[in-house]
């Protein structure tokens, strides 16, 4: 399967920041705004310049669900896991997709701490965040 | 900033459907394809090669100029699809339809959807294509079901929607669809134990929460009221149609700001503005429900009821035709009539009104039809059995 995109909108940085291990998310210059998924252009102030800041992966899990088919392209991942979305309040909290592991307490406002990890998905590897959660 | 008086100046005049088992049709899609419009016409009176106009949706692969040989097309004055990969096109594409006639660029438009599965692969799929990237599926996102769990977790845990209501939503679907002699959950009842214990997909939808797929093709031919009239059946006019999404909706990565709802907040209050029509006016909805869950949240959205009062609306006894207060999915829903990418939800919105459903709301004026919930893009419409 041929994919073009890595990820929606102008998120360049975002994945050239998780490939060294790093959270990075953009921040409008202008209105000093958190923006996902990544612009090309505030909406919100007009400015087409961000500042893509390091942010530190401690979020609390906003929406989740365990999967249990095996859908086509999640093989490498075993069955059942836990797909969720993590709010981050150190970037007003943003949204971002992750994997929580294990992800038998699976419950939203969960708080979780995430690193980066590889997957293997339509026979490419793939970065994404592995969340796990903490005391 | 109040949304026009829509227009109810265009009805819908013919129906066709061919449904068969998923990999199971008799014919290429496209063959089908013109089987169902052939059907469509002479429910109508009309002659296919009248057909100007065509307009689907959800990425249907058949370009109307193809269909010109089959048809005898005498002019193709209307070619259209609505954008997006789900459902959310479907009642957005009588509206399209209805755009063409009224603004007199076409004067008779079938508004189609054909999936036969051998040529366009799964639906499921095709559906999830739109949005496969490295953020996506590095999470194992690859699939429509899990994105929609996600949502519909949130929706139970966060908003406190009872579990009941899903089952009681999948019941009424497979009550309607067991007295549908045109659906394939025809004389099948869903026992609720079958329903509970079987296995899970994604949490919380279990097997018996997420729709079919089908093989098939379903058109509405849409043409003037003046024209209507002149007709075989009873006309069903288009009464009020909105699709888009608001800001804080959209494809958003999951950040929407209603993120359990529907997405139908902004098109639901254009809808309603629109008719001059509120919610207790609806006689009978179909909503489109890729999973139960989401079809009580385009519930929800249009205003028939709230999280507070949900448990008292969505229950199976008030679902179910002709005796609930809100019948919906009448001829047995995406989960239980069949699932042509949604097209029998919009065949039995104007069934009911022609008074041909296996199921039907006497008396019914208001039916409403609801497409796509939690995709991007939604539409809804509404049909009326008059002009006023
Ligand atoms: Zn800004």
């Amino acid at each position: 399967m041929e994919i073009a995109l890595k990820g929606l909108g102008n998120d360049a940085n975002y994945w050239q920041a998780l490939g060294e291990g790093r959270l990075s998310l953009p921040k409008c210059a202008g209105c000093k705004r958190w923006c996902w998924p990544a612009p090309f252009r505030c909406s919100d102030c007009g400015s087409w310049d961000f500042d893509w800041q390091d942010v530190e992966m401690a979020g609390e899990v906003y929406a989740w669900t365990r999967v249990r088919h095996p859908f086509g392209g999640a093989e490498a991942l075993g069955l059942p896991y836990v797909v969720a979305s993590i709010a981050l309040p150190a970037a007003n909290g943003i949204r971002l997709f992750g994997l929580l592991e294990p992800g038998d307490d699976a419950a939203i406002g969960l708080k979780v701490a995430g690193k980066v990890r590889t997957n293997r998905a339509f026979e490419r590897d793939v970065l994404a965040i592995s969340w796990r959660p903490v005391a | 900033m109040s949304t026009p008086r829509f227009p109810v100046s265009t009805a819908v005049v013919g129906l066709g459907v061919r449904q068969y088992k998923r990999g199971a049709a008799p014919m290429s899609e496209h063959g089908v394809l013109v089987r169902a419009i052939v059907d469509a016409c002479e429910d109508a009176g009309l002659d296919p090669a009248d057909i100007d106009g065509f307009v689907t949706y959800g990425d249907d692969k058949n370009e109307p100029v193809r269909l010109m040989t089959d048809l005898g097309t005498k002019e193709l004055c209307w070619s259209t699809q609505v954008f997006g990969g789900g459902g959310g096109g479907i009642a957005a594409a009588f509206g399209a339809a209805a755009a063409a006639i009224i603004s007199g660029q076409a004067k008779t438009v079938a508004v189609f959807r054909a999936l036969v599965q051998d040529n366009s692969g799964r639906l499921s799929a095709a559906v999830m294509a739109h949005h496969l990237t490295d953020y996506i599926v590095g999470v194992g996102l690859t699939a429509p079901a899990v994105e929609c769990a996600m949502r519909a977790q949130r929706m139970l845990e966060h908003h406190g929607v009872p579990r009941q209501c899903m089952e009681d939503m999948v019941r009424a679907s497979y009550y309607h669809g067991a007295r549908n002699p045109k659906a394939v959950g025809y004389g099948k009842e869903l026992d609720v134990e079958a329903y509970r214990s079987s296995r899970v997909i994604a949490e919380p939808f279990h097997l018996f929460d997420c729709s079919r797929e089908n093989d098939g093709a379903g058109v509405a031919i849409l043409t003037s009221a003046e024209r209507a009239r002149d007709l075989k059946q009873k006309p069903v006019y288009l009464k009020g149609v909105a699709q888009g999404a608001g800001k804080g909706w959209g494809d958003l990565l999951q950040n929407d700001e209603h993120y359990a709802s529907a997405g139908f907040a902004s098109v639901a209050r254009r809808l309603w503005e629109q008719t001059g029509l509120t919610p207790a006016d609806i006689d009978v909805v179909q909503v489109y429900e890729n999973f139960s869950a989401q079809g009580i949240a385009s519930l929800i959205d249009h205003g028939f009821c709230t999280y507070e009062n949900v448990a008292e609306v969505v229950r199976y006894e008030n679902l179910i035709a002709p005796t609930g207060k809100l019948p919906v999915n009448t001829g047995g829903g995406n989960l239980a009539q069949g699932f042509i990418h949604g097209i029998g939800t919009a065949i039995e919105a104007v069934e009911q009104l022609r008074g041909t459903s296996a199921n039907p709301v006497p008396g019914a004026r208001y039916s409403l039809l609801a497409g796509g919930p939690g995709v991007p893009t939604v539409s809804s419409a509404v049909f009326s059995v008059d002009t006023e």
